[in-house]
C-alpha cells in the first residue's frame, strides 16, 4: 500500500516539477541563457495569484491564466531593456539575471512586505481509490502539466511562430538572411518563457506560503531536472521529472527525505556523467 | 548609435519608474521604515558628536542588529520594531539617568558573515554599549569570537538549543528545557503517549527531538517515528503518507518557516484532522497561523513561553502600542518580546551603574537575579548563566485562528542551557 500512495504521489509531485521547469527549458534549451530569476519569475506568479484570488476575489482557475498574462509581459519588458544586449554571452546572462533575481526580491520585499501570503486551496476534496488518498488539487496539478506540456508542444510543432523558434536555435544567421525578424521572435520566446514561470507560481500558491524568497528552492530543482532531461528537449524534461519526483516519493517512502534526496542527487550526478548532453538531447544525432 | 541611446532612454525611463514607485512604497509603508530612519539619523549624528562618549556627551548608543532583508525578514523586523520601540518609550520618559538612547541600527540581511561585519562595526566604530539582536544559531555562533576578542555585549532574543554560554551574551529567549520540559509531559496527559517526531535536519530541531524522546521515556511516551527534512523542503506527501501508516497521537514538529507552512498546508489537503492527530512545535508562532488562516492553522499547538494574545493588561498595553506605531501586518511575536525586554533589562542596568564604567562586566554585575516586569509577565535573571527564568506556556490554535493559553506554568522556570 505504501509503495502505491507513494507512486500516486510521486505522480502529482512529478507533475509539479515539470511545471516549474518547463519555463527553463525554453528560455535555456532555446535561447541560451541561463535565467537565474527563473525562482522570481515563480514567485511573482504566486504573488499574482494572490492578489488576484485573495485580495480581488477572482476565481482561482482565472488567476492561472492572469498570472501567465503579466509575467509573460514583464518577460517581454525584461528581455527588451536587458536580455536581449547578451545573447550569445551565456556568463553575463548568469550575472545579470542574478542581479534581476536580488532586486526582485528585495522589490516585493519592500512593496509587499516579508510576511508569508497565504493562497486558500481552491479544491479541498480527496478521492480515495482503495487505500490510496489523492487531493483534487493533486489531479488539477497534473491537469495542468498535461495542458501545459501540449500547449507547448503545439506551440513548437504546430505554428508558423514555434517553426521561427526553432529555426532562430538552429541558425540565427541563416534564418535572418531569410528575413525573419529574429529579435521579435526572441522576445516572444523569452516572454512565452517568464509566463510559464508565472503560470508555475500560481499554481504553487495555494500549497505552499508565497513569500519574497519562495523562488530560490525551485530554482535548484528546475536546473537539475533540465539539465538530466536534455537543455532543450521537452520530452526529456518529461521523462527526468517522472525519474526525479518518482525516485523522491519511492526512496524518501523507505529512508529518511534527507537521504533520499541525497540519493537522488548521487542519481543525477552519474546519468550527467554518463550523458553530458542529457538523457534525450538532440544534438546527440 | 541611435539605436543604442533610445534603448537607453528606455532603460533610464524605467529605472526612474521603479525608483518612484519604491520611494512611494516605503513612504507608504513608513511604519516599517521608521527603523531604519532612525538608524540613519543615529548614524549621521554621530558625525558631529562623534567624541561624545557614552559618560559624557548625553547620549547613550545602543546597537540594534537585525535582518530586514533577506529570508529571516519576516522574524526579525518585528523585533528590530520591538527594540526600538522600547528605545523610544525610554526616552519619551526621560532617558537613562538624564541620558538619551541613540539606537544604531543594522541590518545584516540574513548573512551570517555579514553580522560578524556588523556587530564589529558597532562595537569598533560607533562604540555601543551594548547590542540587542541576532536571530539564527549561526549568526550568533559566527559573532561569539567579534564580541568575546573586543569585549562587547550581545543580548541575545532567541529562543535557542542553550548550548553556547558567553560571557558577552545575555540570553532573553528560552532554553529548550522552558519549553519542552512540561509541554511533551502535558501532550501525552492530554493529547496521547504515541509521537511522531518531524524536524527540519539541522542541529536545533534534532536536539528538541533527543530532548522529546528523553521526555516521552520518562513519562510513558512512545515515539512511532522520527523523520528529519532538508531545510526548504516542501513536498509533504511521502510524510503525510508516514504519518497515516503509523498513525500517532501527536505530530511533534520542529520545521523552519517555509517548510511547517507546506507542511500544514499538506496536512489539511491530504486530510489530516487537528483533533484526531494536532500538531505540536517549538517554532511556529503567530506570523505562521497568521498567514495559513483559522482554517488549516485550528487545533494545532506550540509550546513558547510568550504569545501575542495573552490576556493581560501590560501585554494588551504592549500589543496596543506596537500596532500603533508599526500597523498591524507587522505580527508579535516572542523574538520581539524578548527584544523589547531586553532593552529593558539593559535600561535597568545602566541605571544602576549610574555613572560608573559601563562594560559587559559591569552590565552583567548589575543583571544579577534581576527581576523585571515584560509584556509576557515578570521575567528573572539567572545569575549562573545569564539566561531568564521564564514560565512555559501551551497554546492552541482556537476556531477564529488565535492562540489560546491552555497550559501556563505557575511559576518561573529556571533556565538550563547544556
Amino acid at each position: 500500500m505504501l509503495v502505491l500512495q507513494q507512486l500516486v504521489n510521486g505522480v502529482s509531485s512529478s507533475a509539479l516539477l515539470f511545471v516549474v521547469s518547463i519555463g527553463i527549458v525554453i528560455i535555456m534549451g532555446h535561447m541560451k541563457v541561463v535565467n537565474l530569476a527563473h525562482g522570481e519569475c515563480i514567485m511573482l506568479g504566486a504573488y499574482i495569484s494572490y492578489y488576484m484570488g485573495t485580495v480581488l476575489k477572482v476565481p482561482f482557475v482565472l488567476t492561472l491564466p492572469i498570472a501567465f498574462a503579466l509575467c509573460g509581459l514583464f518577460g517581454v519588458a525584461i528581455e527588451r531593456i536587458v536580455i536581449r544586449k547578451l545573447y550569445g554571452k551565456e556568463g553575463e546572462t548568469l550575472l545579470v539575471t542574478y542581479g534581476i533575481s536580488l532586486f526582485l526580491q528585495q522589490a516585493v520585499n519592500l512593496l509587499c512586505g516579508s510576511d508569508l501570503k497565504y493562497v486558500k486551496l481552491p479544491m479541498e476534496g480527496i478521492v480515495r481509490v482503495g487505500g490510496i488518498v489523492i487531493p483534487h488539487y493533486n489531479i488539477f496539478t497534473i491537469l495542468v502539466a498535461v495542458i501545459v506540456g501540449l500547449m507547448t508542444l503545439a506551440l513548437l510543432y504546430r505554428t508558423r511562430f514555434g517553426m521561427r523558434m526553432r529555426a532562430t536555435t538552429g541558425n540565427r544567421q541563416i534564418t535572418e538572411c531569410l528575413g525573419i525578424n529574429t529579435a521579435l521572435v526572441d522576445t516572444v520566446t523569452f516572454g512565452y518563457g517568464v509566463a510559464l514561470a508565472g503560470l508555475a507560481g500560481a499554481v504553487l500558491a495555494p500549497i505552499k506560503g508565497v513569500s519574497p524568497f519562495m523562488g530560490i528552492q525551485y530554482l535548484t530543482d528546475a536546473f537539475m531536472n533540465v539539465v538530466v532531461g536534455g537543455l532543450s528537449s521537452l520530452f526529456g524534461t518529461t521523462l527526468s521529472s517522472a525519474l526525479i519526483g518518482e525516485s523522491r516519493n519511492i526512496l524518501g517512502g523507505y529512508i529518511n527525505e534527507v537521504n533520499a534526496s541525497m540519493i537522488v542527487f548521487l542519481i543525477v550526478i552519474v546519468v550527467i556523467r554518463i550523458r553530458p548532453e542529457g538523457l534525450f538531447s538532440r544534438q546527440r544525432r | 548609435m541611435n539605436r543604442r541611446s533610445k534603448d537607453f532612454k528606455w532603460l533610464a525611463l524605467v529605472l526612474c519608474v521603479v525608483l518612484a514607485a519604491l520611494a512611494l512604497a516605503s513612504c507608504g509603508g513608513g511604519s516599517s521604515d521608521g527603523g531604519s530612519a532612525a538608524g540613519a539619523e543615529a548614524a549621521s549624528g554621530e558625525g558631529g558628536g562623534g567624541s561624545a562618549d557614552a559618560a559624557g556627551g548625553g547620549e547613550i548608543k545602543v546597537g540594534v542588529l537585525f535582518s530586514t532583508s533577506g529570508a529571516l525578514t519576516i522574524t526579525e523586523e518585528p523585533a528590530k520594531n520591538a527594540a526600538l520601540m522600547a528605545i523610544e518609550e525610554i526616552n519619551a520618559a526621560g532617558g537613562v539617568n538624564g541620558k538619551t538612547l541613540v539606537p544604531v541600527y543594522e541590518d545584516y540581511g540574513s548573512d551570517p558573515a555579514l553580522a560578524v561585519d556588523k556587530i564589529k562595526k558597532l562595537i569598533m566604530e560607533d562604540e555601543v554599549v551594548a547590542t540587542v539582536g541576532l536571530y539564527t544559531s549561526a549568526s550568533r555562533i559566527a559573532c561569539r569570537p567579534v564580541l568575546e576578542e573586543n569585549d562587547g555585549l550581545l543580548f541575545y532574543p532567541t529562543f535557542y538549543e542553550g548550548e553556547d554560554p558567553s560571557p558577552n551574551i545575555v540570553y532573553t529567549g528560552a532554553c529548550p528545557n522552558q519549553q519542552g520540559d512540561l509541554f511533551v509531559p502535558w501532550l501525552v496527559e492530554n493529547v496521547g503517549p504515541k509521537f511522531f517526531l518531524l524536524g527540519t535536519d539541522t542541529v536545533y530541531m534534532q536536539l528538541i527531538n533527543s530532548q522529546a524522546k528523553e521526555l516521552l521515556a520518562a513519562n510513558g511516551g512512545e515515539v512511532v517515528a522520527e523523520e528529519y527534512v532538508p531545510s526548504g523542503h516542501s513536498d509533504f506527501a511521502t510524510i503525510i503518507n508516514k504519518i497515516n501508516e503509523t498513525k500517532p497521537d501527536v505530530i511533534y514538529l520542529n520545521l523552519n518557516g517555509d517548510s511547517a507552512v507546506a507542511f500544514y498546508k499538506a496536512y489539511k489537503q491530504y486530510g489530516l484532522d487537528s483533533s484526531v492527530m494536532p500538531t505540536a512545535s517549538f517554532c511556529s508562532d503567530e506570523n505562521t497561523f497568521g498567514a495559513l488562516g483559522p482554517e488549516i492553522s485550528a487545533g494545532h499547538m506550540i509550546s513558547i513561553n510568550y504569545f501575542n494574545t495573552i490576556d493581560t493588561p501590560e501585554n494588551q498595553k504592549f500589543v496596543e502600542d506596537y500596532a500603533a506605531a508599526y500597523g498591524s501586518d507587522s505580527v508579535l511575536q516572542s523574538v520581539a518580546e524578548a527584544s523589547y525586554k531586553s532593552v529593558y533589562l539593559l535600561k535597568y542596568a545602566l541605571e544602576e551603574i549610574g555613572d560608573g564604567e559601563v562594560t559587559p562586566e559591569s552590565i552583567r554585575a548589575a543583571l544579577a537575579d534581576v527581576e523585571i516586569d515584560a509584556p509576557g509577565g515578570a521575567v528573572k535573571v539567572d545569575s549562573d548563566n545569564y539566561h531568564l527564568y521564564l514560565k512555559a506556556r501551551i497554546g492552541k490554535v482556537n476556531a477564529d485562528g488565535l492562540l489560546e493559553t491552555v497550559y501556563e506554568s505557575e511559576e518561573l522556570i529556571k533556565p538550563e542551557p547544556v
